[in-house]
């Protein structure tokens, strides 16, 4: 029998990026008295995505740009698929948490030469609106909001790992949340009152991706075996420029900012030859979605560099223009070994963001009492397509807003459910599965997920591409079942961990290619070759996956609500998403 | 070293009292001491543990002791530090080893705390941003501190925290320094109090070897100078 420890507390946060951080803060505001426990997978402010975030926050501060301006970019650059509840709700949100982080927590954001703040363009928005500090904004985001964490009688369980939402024996909500202690190995059952999921995405099935190695969609599986419904699981954002270094090297993926292409930068197929002006009128500038899906044409005909991408390159800006303007970007690649301000540097599409993921309401409330979501694990507020800035604004604002519902949830004292200890069991014994078994082809099987889902849920879908993944998918996650984890020790075990990941990410992308086979349209980040149109609007629909047997997928197409605006109309003068016309 | 004839790799196992096991590893052209680690991990020894997360040198998880010295593994490409077709991968100094190069980072971040390395709120979210010229003194003392990682590479290349264990060590200061200097900042006093206190800046020899090995190009040493001239100014004015 596997020893198994048990923990209470208030509040339980799953996850310690921005969504997770601002939960804690904004719970131990509400409530001073609430015991909070911050559980994650890596260390607290240093995992997860949110770190990572280069470009920056958007946020309507400017004299001249309007909340309804900003929601108006966000519904057209999601292609009418947002809730436009949430969506709205994101918009007002981060003009009082752009003030927060400055005012309360001690972010600091790049200015003007006056000491106003700077806001600069982003790709797909009609108004200058993105705050940043350089080209690395995430570090200044997660440092502050980690120390004022550390400050605070928070509790911390860092390399815990959540293993599975555990629901009450009556099924009337979340009792809490199964982990294991990655240090130790030991089972921790933490009983919680209230529990957020802020686990973040993190499309990391496909060869080519960004996000940070800890990322295998554990939230997003979690929530399906729970019997949570999950929108938008097709709309999976490429970034364009990710660095292709090679096999075997974990830089290969890792993005090189928007703004390179911003900016003025080339890119060039295998030939040395730019080819976006083929593909669209503005060229290197045109959207992620387009560029992405040109690069993979270049790459699908053959004119590619020698390890199989196309070329960005800068050097006609001048290199020391672009040394300065771009120097987290240029000193990465110098210390990789590519010289990106004055030659060329291999990059290639990578899959980064997921705009799908937990059915939600403004709230932060799920279908399953007690269980709250924000972040990335929160599926709905981007629709088909997430602008760059709108991610990190996404977290912190629901993060903020979980933080406060959780607290508002036990303004009463709140009550421990019964947590049903045969599904702990179950689970404990789902997640041993791997230890006495042979331990031979977990990495193999891992870059076969990688090449499936990089081939045939892609970049360019079609329906038999899709429907021959699903098969696959299933053989692979019967095959993985067979695979064990040599060494016996469950202390401290990468290995292991990557066997959970890969049946996180195998169940994950299974619900992608159910969502994906069943849009039959293109939109956003969803292109099908066989459906190239995106059909009428204001008919538009969006996909809910949800999993009442383990492995079977459940598919329902709901309806959009344009409950503030409907296609062909506008909150706004001008062209939403447009790029501001110059003075 | 040509790519095929791989490089052979000395690797930390067990905790403080330990040993090194010795692996062989093929080279690639573009190719990290992470990626070296990692295939190890994956496909000579599965129980190798060890710690990352972004793999671009934006967390501060990964750093390790590098053929003797402290460095971020995950922007640190083989071909520069690979002597003689070696590499000698250990844990961090001045951290408890958990398993093999993996540490206990806790007493690094309670270190922080206990410099007041973090902003004291002056106003709120109602108020309007504080306007702040970039080019101002203190602006530019901040800035040119703040962009830590706080992955610890600083704080295991310094001598002085290797003497004396509850020394708050170059990043906590660091930290402490970009706080004093931001004129937002509702308290700073307390910052010199925090920082100057007895396992504080004065314990600072100024080898310079946190500046020598910050991997984002930080000069901590002279944070700290900064502190122990802004706290000394403050004593005579009666402030402290």
């Amino acid at each position: 029998m596997t020893t198994l420890r048990t923990e209470k507390t208030d509040v339980l946060i799953i996850g310690a990026g921005g969504a997770g951080l601002f939960a804690a803060l904004h719970a131990h505001a509400a409530n001073p008295d609430l015991d909070i426990t911050v559980a994650v997978k890596g260390l607290l402010g240093k995992s997860g995505c949110t770190r990572m975030v280069q470009g920056g926050y958007n946020a309507a501060l400017s004299a001249g740009d309007s909340i309804e301006r900003h929601f108006m970019d966000t519904i057209v650059g999601g292609k009418w698929l947002p809730r436009q509840d949430l969506a709205w709700r994101l918009v007002n949100g981060a003009v009082e948490r752009i003030r927060e982080l400055e005012n309360e927590l001690g972010c600091f954001f790049d200015r003007n030469p006056d000491g106003t703040l700077h806001q600069k363009a982003f790709a797909g928005q009609s108004f200058d609106r993105t705050v940043h500090k350089g080209d690395l904004t995430g570090i200044e985001i997660v440092n502050r909001l980690a120390e004022q964490v550390w400050a605070r009688p928070i509790r911390r369980m860092e390399e815990h790992r959540a293993l599975a939402l555990i629901p009450a024996t009556d099924g009337e909500g979340v009792a809490g949340v199964l982990f294991t202690d990655m240090r130790s190995g030991e089972f921790v059952l933490v009983r919680a009152k209230a529990v957020l999921m802020g686990a973040g995405g993190g499309p990391t099935m496909y060869r080519y991706h960004t996000p940070s190695g800890d990322k295998s969609c554990d939230g997003m599986a979690m929530a399906l075996r729970a019997g949570l419904s999950l929108r938008d699981m097709e709309m999976v954002q490429f970034h364009p420029t990710g660095l292709l270094a090679g096999p075997d090297t974990r830089m290969t993926g890792t993005v090189l900012e928007e703004g390179l292409r911003g900016s003025g930068g080339y890119l060039l197929n295998g030939a040395g030859d730019r080819f976006m002006f083929d593909y669209h009128e503005h060229g290197e500038r045109a959207t992620r979605d387009i560029v992405s899906r040109a690069i993979y044409q270049e790459m699908r005909d053959g004119r590619t560099t020698p390890l199989g991408g196309v070329y960005i390159e800068m050097k006609h800006l001048g290199r020391e223009f672009v040394a300065q303007k771009f120097k987290g970007m240029v000193t990465r690649c110098a210390d990789c070994g590519f010289d990106l301000a004055g030659g060329r540097v291999e990059v290639v599409p990578t899959a980064h963001y997921m705009m799908g993921g937990v059915e939600f309401e403004e709230d932060c409330s799920t279908a399953l009492p007690g269980l709250f979501v924000a972040g990335e694990d929160a599926g709905g507020v981007h629709g088909a397509n997430r602008l760059g800035g709108n991610g990190v604004a996404n977290s912190t604002v629901y993060g903020g807003i979980a933080g406060d519902e959780m607290a508002v949830a036990l303004s009463d004292g709140g009550s421990f459910r019964n947590p049903d200890m045969a599904l702990v069991e179950r689970a404990v014994a789902a997640a041993l599965r791997p230890f006495g078994r042979r331990a031979d082809g977990l990495y193999d099987l891992r870059e076969r997920l990688d090449d499936l889902m990089w081939d045939k849920v892609g970049i360019i879908r079609e329906a038999a591409d899709m429907m021959a993944a699903l098969t696959e998918l299933d053989d692979m996650m019967a095959a993985l079942q067979e695979i064990g984890v040599s060494g016996g020790t469950r202390e401290f075990n990468l290995t292991w961990h990557d066997w959970l990941n890969l049946e996180n990410l195998l169940l994950v992308s299974k619900c992608i290619a159910v969502a994906a086979l069943a849009r039959e349209d293109s939109r956003g980040a969803h292109y099908r070759s066989d459906f190239p149109e995106t059909g009428p609007l204001e008919d538009s629909a969006f996909t809910a996956v949800s999993m009442a047997i383990e492995g079977e997928m459940k598919l329902e197409m709901k309806p959009v609500h344009f409950t503030i605006v409907a296609p062909g109309d506008s909150l706004i003068e001008g062209e939403a998403g447009a790029p501001p016309e110059m003075a | 070293m040509s790519p095929d004839a791989g490089i052979e790799v000395r690797i930390w196992r067990g905790g403080a009292q330990g040993r090194y096991e010795t692996f062989r590893a093929p080279r690639r052209e573009n190719q990290t001491v992470l990626d070296i680690v990692t295939w190890i991990q994956r496909e000579a020894d599965p129980t190798l543990a060890y710690r990352f997360a972004c793999r671009v040198g934006v967390c501060g998880s990964c750093a390790m002791t590098v053929n003797g010295k402290p460095r971020w593994t995950c922007r640190t490409h083989v071909s520069k530090v690979a002597s003689g077709g070696r590499l000698t991968i250990a844990p961090l100094r001045n951290l408890t080893v958990i398993k093999d190069l993996a540490c206990e980072m806790t007493p690094f971040f309670e270190k922080w705390r206990r410099a007041r390395g973090r902003f004291e709120a002056a106003i709120s979210r109602d108020d309007p941003l504080v306007p702040v010229s970039p080019e101002s003194p203190e602006r530019r003392a901040a800035d040119a501190a703040i962009e830590c990682i706080n992955c610890a590479v600083c704080h295991a290349a310094c001598d002085v925290v290797a003497w004396r264990g509850d020394y708050l060590g170059p990043a906590a200061l660091n930290r402490a320094w970009a706080a004093w200097n931001d004129v937002r900042d509702g308290d700073r006093t307390a910052v010199l109090a925090a920082a100057g206190a007895e396992a504080g800046c004065g314990n600072c020899h100024s080898h310079q070897s946190c500046a020598e090995h910050c991997p984002v190009g930080i000069n901590p040493t002279r944070s700290i100078a900064g502190l122990k001239r802004a706290g000394l100014a403050a004593l005579l004015r009666g402030a402290l």
